[in-house]
């Protein structure tokens, strides 16, 4: 006899709003020959064993210098931190710095955010709101848009998320270039277009840095060492 | 008790009172030092088995790399349904059965998908204060049960129905312990059933150190007991018994709807494992389970050289009847678990975590880890040995 179908008890509230499960994107893209190789040779050496909470250094170091690099914004290794492919860097991103009550404006698509945020009780809004504490960015946003709605969060204090995981070429147009916002930016993006089954992305930046890396250790303690180790090789070639 | 050395770092004094930041400040120190043994993290110096890594790398060749359904490769979850009959007494199939990013996201999604803000949930003391993280997030309330060291830290149903209130929802329970290494015998597992049934309570358990069990010992699995399928979340991973820390990959059963709850939850939260983790956990279910004893049998021969080097010490312990670590009594050295930890990790060069990183109260306990060679854990015991004399009250 297997486990009946149901709990003797009522699930959390929280479960009733959220979507019901998608079906995995089909399709592969080809891995380069290169990546696979790094993976296999990660295995040889034998990392198979918690990686530093925050990821490798090497990845970590490789991010930052990305950042300098594309967009002239400068954050140090230690407030970089890789994360199980995009969807955990928004998950820790919105559970941490949104608050529950309060609302998050997202200008553009908010279907990456939305579960995140019903879990921790907030809401998503398109239209300025006296109880937004968060701004929820993509390059998809025009610039033009973004803009004004930079202008309030300075003069409010609200966090940025600007997530460029979903971009297919990004501009250099960044919202930490502005030094006023610098510390209250969070920047993520993720290799989940390239190497989707791998489960890598990262967040980086802001004064709350630490506490992002500490609310992911929660979760998932590191990310897939194998993983970290093909990634970086991914990033480094294709650079070059 | 109290931390009286004014030179324990500002790092170390101000993350005192958070058992997880805690542990990081101590490994983060001791990672910026020269020569120190670590037996503070449990993460098993072995290597994971051959046969699995070779079955990762096949995955990797032949291009099985992409993504999987958020609750797991399908293959994977019926095998672990199968595992889990054989090993724990479940009766699951695959639909009852998961596939997680490590236990502990487990455990995360087990408490959101369970628990609503002002539900308490009973948690053994001492404890795993990474998942006061979880419960915290959720809205949740802990409420201690105490254990004790005279009982090795076994689990008493009496104590269990002693702490419920009309707020108790679930009881969460690690047996093996981390980091007591106490198991909850299975006499005990049934009478703390038959409270669980009688109060309508949820069941959390970890059993992600189930298959390291030492001699006479045995684990047991509540959820394996009649009544308790309907109420029982049982979490597990391939973490420890097959030292895979770094894939990342766990599993849980549960009823369904519990399962879709979590699935649902995890698609927001961290989505599907890496898929070559999966194949890999795949490979270790599904191989030779001599890899797991061969472990067990080093554990147990380290086990037995640092218990001695313990009496040696001074230190008293619980018989640590599973896991991979020694949960110590450091009280006859006076000094509290924090300041000696940081003494032994300064003066010594031996990282083991204070009790204070499990629970408020365990100013008076160091945990061990059994994870580095007998020849290294002797060495530590040399190490520690001088720091204590010079330190004792």
């Amino acid at each position: 006899m297997r486990i009946p179908q149901t709990l003797s008890r009522p699930l959390a509230r929280r479960v009733a709003a959220l979507d019901d499960l998608r079906p995995p994107v089909r399709g592969e893209p080809n891995i380069p020959a290169n990546v696979i190789e790094a993976a296999v040779a990660a295995l040889a050496r034998g990392e198979t064993h918690y990686t530093d909470r925050p990821g490798i250094p090497e990845f970590r170091a490789w991010v930052a210098d990305h950042l300098v690099q594309r967009y002239a914004v400068v954050v140090d290794p230690s407030e970089v931190t890789i994360t199980c492919g995009s969807t955990e860097a928004r998950f820790v991103t919105m559970t941490l710095l949104a608050e529950a009550g309060s609302a998050v404006l997202c200008p553009g698509d908010s279907s990456p955010i939305r579960g995140a945020l019903h879990l921790v009780g907030a809401d998503v809004v398109d239209t300025i709101r006296d109880d937004v504490s968060l701004l929820y960015l993509s390059p998809d946003v025009y610039r033009e848009t973004s803009i004004e709605l930079l202008q309030r969060a300075e003069e409010r204090d609200w966090w940025i998320v600007y997530d460029l995981s979903f971009a297919k070429s990004a501009p250099p147009f960044h919202p930490a270039q502005n030094d006023k916002l610098a510390s209250r930016v969070v920047t993520i993006d993720s290799l989940s277009a390239n190497l989707p089954g791998w489960r890598l992305g990262w967040m980086a930046g802001s004064a709350a840095a630490l506490r992002l890396r500490a609310g992911k250790q929660a979760i998932t303690i590191c990310t897939t060492a194998v993983s970290q180790w093909a990634g970086l090789e991914f990033l480094r070639s294709r650079a070059s | 008790m109290t931390l009286a050395n004014p030179n324990i770092p500002e790092s170390v004094r101000a993350v005192a009172a958070d058992g997880t930041q805690l542990r990081y400040a101590l490994m983060e120190m001791a990672g910026q030092m020269e020569d120190i043994i670590t037996l503070g993290r449990g993460d098993p110096d072995l290597p994971t088995p051959p046969h699995i890594v070779d079955a990762a790398n096949r995955a990797l060749r032949e291009g099985r790399t992409g993504l999987t359904p958020v609750a797991g490769l399908p293959q994977l979850r019926a095998a672990i349904a199968e595992h889990m009959g054989k090993y724990n007494g479940l009766s699951v199939g695959a639909e009852n059965v998961m596939v997680t990013t490590g236990g502990q996201e487990g455990l995360f999604l087990a408490i959101q998908a369970l628990i609503d803000p002002g539900d308490e949930i009973l948690v053994p003391d001492p404890r795993y204060t990474s998942y006061d993280d979880a419960i915290r997030r959720a809205g949740g309330a802990m409420v201690m049960v105490p254990t004790n060291r005279e009982d090795a830290f076994n689990l008493e149903a009496e104590a269990v129905e002693a702490a419920i209130t009309p707020a108790s929802k679930a009881l969460l329970i690690v047996t093996p312990s981390n980091p007591t290494a106490g198991i909850v015998t299975e006499d005990r597992l049934r009478a703390i059933a038959d409270v669980c049934i009688r109060h309508n309570l949820i069941v959390i358990v970890d059993e992600i150190y189930g298959r390291i069990v030492y001699e006479p010992w045995r684990h047991f699995s509540i959820g394996s007991l009649p009544g308790m399928a309907k109420r029982t979340i049982t979490l597990d991973a391939f973490s420890k018994a097959y030292a895979m820390t770094g894939w990342r990959c766990g599993y849980a059963a549960a009823p369904e709807n519990v399962i879709d709850a979590m699935s649902r939850i995890k698609q927001v939260t961290t989505g599907p494992v890496a898929t070559v983790s999966q194949w890999a956990g795949l490979a270790a279910i599904e191989g030779p389970q001599d890899c797991v004893s061969d472990y067990l049998q080093i554990y147990s021969e380290r086990r037995a050289v640092l218990l001695d080097g313990l009496d040696r010490m001074g230190f008293a312990y619980g018989e640590p009847r599973g896991g991979l670590f020694v949960w110590a009594d450091s009280s006859s050295t006076g000094i509290h678990a924090a300041e000696l930890s940081y003494l032994l990790l300064k003066e010594g060069r031996v990282l083991v975590f204070p009790g204070t990183a499990f629970g408020e109260n365990w100013r008076e306990y160091v945990r061990i880890t059994l994870l580095e060679p007998i020849e290294t854990l002797k060495e530590a015991v040399e190490r520690m040995l001088p720091v204590l004399a010079r330190y004792r009250a």
